[in-house]
């Protein structure tokens, strides 16, 4: 170190009068030399605050890609922070998503025959991946978060919300590839509004996976009656299309009570 | 106060919890017991995480079996479970931060200023941007304490705290939590009889489900006094021995020949409490 700072280079930093060069100079000088330091008068509260500040920011958390995206479409922070544990948005699951709906896609391309099996296959992905969701076996940190005011209920409803809208979103996208109409390409949307509900109500009752696997089950019997009656068109037809929005309908409203009530637990 | 009274759990055939009845109030209360005594069932019945089969807990007038009281319990207990799991690709800020917003505190500004103050409470603050699954098993379990003291909880329930602690990182969690019992509920389960000596002023000794003790660590250290002996000789007849750092031999219970009487400490009072099943 050849030099020090000067009283009259210090009275021109101190008073902003330094141009750009030199008074950065004087900075890099600063941090390595305390006796220069020692003669420059500061104010404990300001260099604490500015400390803190300092700290904020360098520890503060970085959203992810998906954070952001979340924000910028009006999700707020703190929800999009809770999604992010969410095990059913993770790489593998949506890659696993997207390539059972490109296989079934595919094969109805390939043979319309198999038209039905994307749209009796695009209501179960909500209740799957809501069972993988939340719970002991699937998240890791479950015991941790369990004694927290948000779990039970209120999570996998946050979390539940976070998949069917990826789910609908995936389907969504492929389903005007289908070769049908397309009133048909969309008919496995209230089917899975319908199923995602009666999941979510049954998960009061029973664990969540076997509520999933339950209505699942539930289905997979609708579709498969009307596939052995030879007319699985009639699983998506207007009627039942009817059928499924009222029991959308009626599942929310009891969810919404429950909610109300303060009913925080699931099964 | 918490008034836990006549608490029953059973799994399988087998009761965890057999009528169990304790009221808990402000200071550091440890439990001590046998693997299987009811231990960290009694506190995951506590943290609302269990429900009990039979009996009742009243916390702060709030009844954990209620769904509204539960959520208004939980708004006031932090909890560290006995194996607590992490988000491995989360930093150890991301995932205390986590657990703040499921706390409710949704303002971010405050949110990250008490992240901080936890981290900084046992001693994360230089490993706030690291990755859990860079952090070593003593810097997991200061992290999963870490959570736990979101929100200035006023009941703290540490489940074997100290597991995976090195004796540096002990005595700076032994203070800590010496000074959080000072004004608020703590309770905490452990082997280390150390631990009940260095920082409970109550200690509860379960055993099969029940309370088969329930004072201070002084008076389960007098449970064994007049039973404790040093000899040169291992004695013949005791079970209860064992051969001390100075190649002596420290006896509980019949006096083995030639041997001198000495000063009994809780771990003696523990082990002549629950004889051989300790």
């Amino acid at each position: 170190m050849t030099w020090h700072v000067s009283d009259d280079l210090r009275e021109g930093y101190l008073g902003g009068g330094l141009d750009p060069a030199l008074a950065m100079s004087v900075e890099t000088h600063l941090a390595r030399c305390a006796a220069c330091r020692a003669a420059v008068p500061y104010e404990p509260e300001w260099l604490e605050e500015s400390w803190r500040r300092l700290e904020a920011r360098l520890v503060a958390p970085r959203p992810g890609p998906a954070e952001r995206l979340l924000a910028r479409c009006g999700v707020p922070a703190h929800l999009a922070r809770l999604l992010m544990a969410t095990p059913t948005l993770s790489r593998a699951w949506l890659a696993a998503v997207g390539a059972a709906l490109a296989f079934a896609v595919l094969a109805a391309r390939v043979d319309p025959a198999f038209v039905p099996a994307f749209l009796v296959a695009a209501p179960v992905l909500p209740p799957a991946g809501i069972a993988l969701a939340y719970g002991p076996r699937v998240d890791p940190a479950y015991e941790l978060l369990a004694a927290t005011p948000l779990a039970g209920a209120r999570l996998l409803l946050t979390r539940a919300a976070a998949v069917l809208s990826t789910a609908v979103v995936l389907a969504g996208a492929a389903s005007p590839l289908l070769p049908a109409p397309p009133w048909l390409c969309a008919a496995w949307l209230l089917p899975s509004l319908a199923v995602t509900l009666a999941c979510l109500a049954l998960s009061r009752l029973v664990r969540v996976p076997l509520a999933a696997l339950a209505v699942t089950g539930l289905w997979l019997a609708v579709a498969g009656a009307a596939g052995f009656a030879g007319d699985w068109v009639s699983a998506f037809a207007p009627a039942a299309q009817i059928g499924y929005a009222a029991a959308a309908a009626v599942l929310l409203l009891r969810l919404r009570a429950a909610r109300t009530r303060g009913e925080t637990d699931t099964g | 106060m918490i008034r836990i009274k006549d608490l029953t759990k059973t799994y399988g055939r087998r009761a965890a919890l057999d009528g169990l009845t304790l009221t808990l109030g402000v200071g550091v209360t440890g439990l001590l017991g046998p693997n299987g005594a009811g231990k960290t069932t009694l506190l995951r019945c506590l943290a609302t995480t269990l429900a009990p089969d039979g009996g009742r807990i009243d916390a702060y007038g709030l009844d954990p079996s209620h769904p509204v009281q539960r959520t208004a319990l939980r708004r006031r207990l932090g909890y560290l479970p006995q194996d607590p799991g992490f988000y491995p690709h989360f930093t150890a800020f991301d995932l205390v931060d986590y657990v703040a917003v499921l706390k409710e505190l949704t303002d971010a500004r405050q949110r990250h200023a008490e992240v901080r103050r936890v981290l900084a409470e046992v001693g994360l603050t230089d490993r706030a941007g690291t990755k859990v699954r860079r952090l070593s098993g003593g810097m997991r379990q200061r992290l999963a304490l870490a959570q736990a003291l979101l929100g200035d909880p006023d009941l703290l329930i540490l489940d074997e705290p100290t597991v995976g602690l090195d004796p540096e990182q002990r005595m700076s969690f032994r203070a800590l939590v010496s000074r959080l019992g000072e004004s608020r509920t703590v309770v905490l389960s452990t082997h280390q009889t150390e631990d009940v000596a260095a920082l409970c002023e109550r200690v509860v000794v379960l055993r099969q489900g029940g309370v088969v003790f329930d004072g201070t660590p002084g008076a389960l250290a007098a449970v064994a006094e007049g039973r404790v002996w040093l000899s040169d000789a291992a004695p013949e007849v005791s079970t209860l021995f064992w051969r001390t750092a100075d190649g002596r031999y420290r006896t509980l219970g019949e006096p083995p020949p030639a041997a001198n009487p000495a000063a009994p400490g809780v771990e003696d009072g523990y082990l002549m409490l629950l004889g051989e099943a300790a």
